[in-house]
């Protein structure tokens, strides 16, 4: 039973490899210098690992709310030590809100036209 | 397809089933804004991580940024986090 959670974590931990390779290189492209091998593992290990830091604050953040599922405010709060990172996702969070307002209109339109037929 | 900045990301599943194989109880779920917010944190971090890397490495006159440049950064990014 632990092996599957094992094999479970190597896949999601060579997921997050794969995208920081992606974004390394991204980098790399725009500042013409490449990034090592070792330094890409490095920047993945490392995100991989806030993300246990990150998951065991949103799981307080939700508990301390009296929530077993974690929202968009806990994330808020992971957010807080940096006034630009605060910002950020306070706009993405906006974004989102927007495009569900959206595709809800689009949705009951959708109902109203299943009904008149 | 021309890749832009914007395109490259983590998926919001593979963040999802992270963060849950973390939480100490197994009730604790993630909605799915919130696993798309954390999507996106994660990659401000690891841009955050490669641009300060990559800075540590034009700092130091070097053609490539290394393990060693990473390490330089890395006690900052962590405490800006």
């Amino acid at each position: 039973m632990s092996d599957d959670k094992d094999e479970t974590q190597q896949r999601l931990k060579a997921a997050i490899h794969f995208t920081v390779g992606r974004l390394c290189q991204k980098t790399g492209e725009d500042h013409q210098r490449g990034f090592s091998r070792q330094a890409v593992a490095a920047i993945a290990e490392t995100a991989f690992r806030q993300c246990d830091v990150f998951a065991k604050d949103l799981e307080a953040f939700a508990r301390h709310a009296k929530r077993s599922t974690v929202t968009s405010e806990d994330v808020k709060l992971i957010a807080r030590r940096s006034t630009a990172l605060s910002i950020h996702i306070q706009n993405k969070t906006e974004e989102l809100n927007q495009e569900k307002k959206s595709t809800g209109k689009r949705k009951s339109r959708d109902t109203e036209e299943e009904s008149k037929e | 397809m021309a890749e832009k900045n914007e395109d490259i990301g983590f998926k919001k599943d593979t963040v999802s089933k992270l963060l849950s194989s973390f939480f100490k109880e197994d009730k604790t779920r993630m909605s799915g804004d919130a696993a798309l917010l954390m999507a996106e944190m994660l990659k401000v971090f690891v841009r955050e991580a490669a641009v300060r890397s990559q800075k540590q490495a034009a700092s130091e006159d070097c053609d490539q940024v290394d393990i060693e440049h990473f390490e330089k950064i890395l006690p900052q990014l962590l405490m800006d986090f």
